[in-house]
């Protein structure tokens, strides 16, 4: 069986000492920003990106990965005790999450969410070890045409998907698809908006871009809003479920994990739409909905076992195709870059260790999370009590070195600067900047694939029409563009986006 | 008759886009366009801010259609102590090395809020300092100058 024998590879990978190592400090860090409010993986990932310089691709990849789904277990501790997501994917788990921890049941709350999170993240990954072949496969049929329209779709969904306005994250797309084209040209040597400075040649960095906009702008929306944060100090007892617990959880488990893989694949998924679609399957099937924000189990299995599955999942297009579900995966890609590696269908075959690895090392992860984290409750809360005051002057300290560390350049600092003030502008007018960073880094590639099948086409447009794998890929855009026209879907999507 | 009402995150965000796709444009005026089967430098940027324009237009002609939400108001203390901190850490990082940058940076950025008290703030900003010294220079070997050259 290739299946078991790829597993195989991957988990003599992940399971090199050093490698656990990175899998460990991974999802450790993770769990820490995931349990802090305000601090997400995003500008967490975008800080460490430097130090993975000296790092095997392998470790520095498996390292990042760990961050982002320790986050998704450590916002949902959050969430159950304090009422206060840690991450945008556990809003949900508030819910019901802390009614239990009020009733007393605080442990149970977090035993599910955990066990619930270690379900799902298994069996995603078997579901990521599927479906990667085949996809890895159709990809190689793939020609720059095929491409170019992936992308777009990618983008297109990206958008659709993601909260907000329709119209005002498409605008976000085209500014970063700009920001992407700043730099020399590739084909030409022809500098581009360099504006004559120097750094500017190679292009924006997207470490700074990411670090303002996503780091330092929400430090500073925060401070705005006034500190309330008061930590339910209650011995965390009672972890072991009963049978009759999980009896009731189990199924939730797994309609949550089913539905969190299926979302978390589509571009544009990721960690955030699947525990809201969840929640609301769960209040619909239950025989007694009025349960519902007041304890009930399911509604913490179910989203749990979503939000992970979908973080997980949402790795098959990078891994499998090279395109980024969401921004933090072109963060990601920005990594394997850094580390001199194209993403791109032709690494499951180039670099077997690492992609297998990454995957193995999901499940690692997950098991190293399920084993520390209840133990560690304890720690994780008194975290939380750590007064912001001190936290955000040390973000925004480790932020500016850690850009300056990515060229050591000072440019970078500033451009980061830039950025702040832009990101927070952009918190004030509504937009969210997350389309931005996926259109910045796949500006460059989607002008490079529009450029080869003009060529091969001899600038014919009608290419990407007559391509059958490439005119399906349309469709799908035009479709996606249509439903978010007609005025029924906006209404039911604000709905389900509300809920 | 009551005076026409325009929805300022609309306004502000159409303005902003045109400008960005205008200067774009601008910047980019003698780059060569070409045609679609031999693209010249041009060609993406033209279409890119052509389209950017056209949003940023798009969302001044809808701020007209009356507020629908309004913004909340700017307070200028953590913004502008934020943004001084990261300019004073670009300012002094390489001329008066890691170590002082550190400090200021942090005071500077504790100024966001009024919780923030002096003593604490002080040793809090020598604490990180010296751990970022230690990160950074000793451990990760970044090229940046710890003390005053």
């Amino acid at each position: 069986m290739e299946l078991f024998d790829n597993l195989l590879i991957g988990l003599s990978t992940a399971l090199e000492l050093k490698n656990l190592g990175f899998c460990l400090i991974g999802v450790l860090i993770g769990t820490a920003i995931g349990v802090l409010p305000g601090i997400g993986p995003i500008p967490t990932i975008a800080l460490l990106l430097p130090f993975t310089f000296g790092m095997e691709p392998a470790g520095a990849m498996i390292m990042l990965a760990g961050i982002f789904y320790g986050a998704q277990y450590g916002g949902s501790t959050t969430a159950i005790l304090v009422n206060v997501p840690g991450e945008t994917s556990s809003v949900v788990t508030c819910l019901d999450g802390h009614q239990m921890a009020r009733q007393g049941r605080a442990g149970l709350a977090l035993a599910i969410a955990a066990l619930s999170s270690f379900f799902a993240g298994t069996v995603a990954t078997i579901v990521i070890a599927l479906l990667s072949v085949p996809l890895a496969a159709l990809a190689l049929k793939f020609t720059a045409v095929e491409y170019f329209s992936l992308l777009v779709l990618g983008l297109i969904a990206a958008v659709v998907l993601a909260h907000g306005s329709v119209a005002r994250s498409l605008s976000m797309v085209l500014l970063g698809l700009l920001l992407g084209l700043v730099g020399i040209d590739v084909s030409s040597g022809a500098a581009r908006m360099t504006f004559g400075v120097p750094a500017l040649s190679d292009g924006l960095d997207f470490v700074p871009v990411a670090m303002g906009m996503f780091g330092l702008a929400e430090i500073i929306a925060n401070l705005e809003r006034p500190a309330e944060r008061h930590v339910v100090s209650q011995a965390v007892r009672g972890l072991i479920p009963s049978w009759a617990d999980l009896k009731q959880a189990f199924p939730a488990m797994v309609r949550g994990t089913a539905l969190g893989s299926a979302l978390g694949v589509l571009p544009g998924g990721g960690a955030a739409l699947p525990p809201f679609s969840s929640y609301a399957l769960e209040k619909k099937l239950a025989k007694d909905p009025s349960r519902f924000g007041h304890g009930a189990i399911e509604g913490v299995a179910g989203p749990e076992a979503a939000n992970n599955a979908g973080a997980q999942t949402s790795f098959i297009p990078l891994l499998t195709l090279g395109i980024p579900a969401n921004a933090l995966m072109a963060l990601m890609i920005g990594a394997l870059m850094m580390q001199g590696i194209q993403p791109g269908p032709q690494i499951m075959r180039e670099q077997p260790q690492l992609v297998w690895g990454v995957i193995a090392s999901m499940w690692v992860g997950n098991l190293m999370l399920l084993v520390i984290n209840l133990p560690l409750i304890g720690l994780w809360v008194s975290m939380l009590r750590i007064p912001y005051r001190l936290l955000f002057p040390a973000i925004v300290l480790f932020c500016c070195i850690g850009t300056y560390g990515i060229s050591n350049s000072l440019f970078n600092v500033w451009l980061m600067l830039g950025c702040a003030a832009i990101g927070y502008f952009f918190i004030k007018v509504g937009v969210e900047p997350a389309p931005l960073l996926l259109g910045l880094v796949l500006g460059p590639q989607l002008e490079e694939y529009f450029r080869r099948a003009m060529l091969l086409a001899d600038g014919d447009f009608s290419v990407f029409l007559t391509r059958p794998i490439s005119a399906g890929l349309l469709v799908v855009v035009a479709l996606l563009l249509a439903a978010m026209l007609s005025p029924m879907v906006v209404r039911g999507r604000k709905q389900a986006l509300a809920e | 008759m009551t005076r026409l009402r325009l929805d300022r995150r609309d306004l502000l965000l159409g303005a902003f886009l045109v400008a960005v796709a205008a200067g774009a444009l601008y910047a980019t005026r003698t780059l060569s366009v070409g045609h679609a089967a031999d693209m010249g430098p041009g060609y993406m940027p033209r279409v890119v801010s052509l389209a950017l324009l056209g949003f940023g237009l798009f969302f001044l002609a809808r701020s007209a259609r009356g507020a629908t939400a309004t913004i909340e108001p700017v307070r200028l203390r953590p913004l502008l102590a934020v943004l001084a901190a990261v300019g004073v850490f670009a300012l002094t990082a390489e001329r008066l090395g890691l170590a002082i940058a550190s400090v200021l940076t942090v005071l500077l950025a504790g100024l966001a809020t009024r919780e923030t008290k002096p003593l604490e703030s002080m040793g809090f900003a020598l604490l990180l300092s010296a751990l970022a010294a230690l990160l950074f220079i000793k451990v990760l070997a970044l090229p940046i100058p710890l003390w005053p050259r």
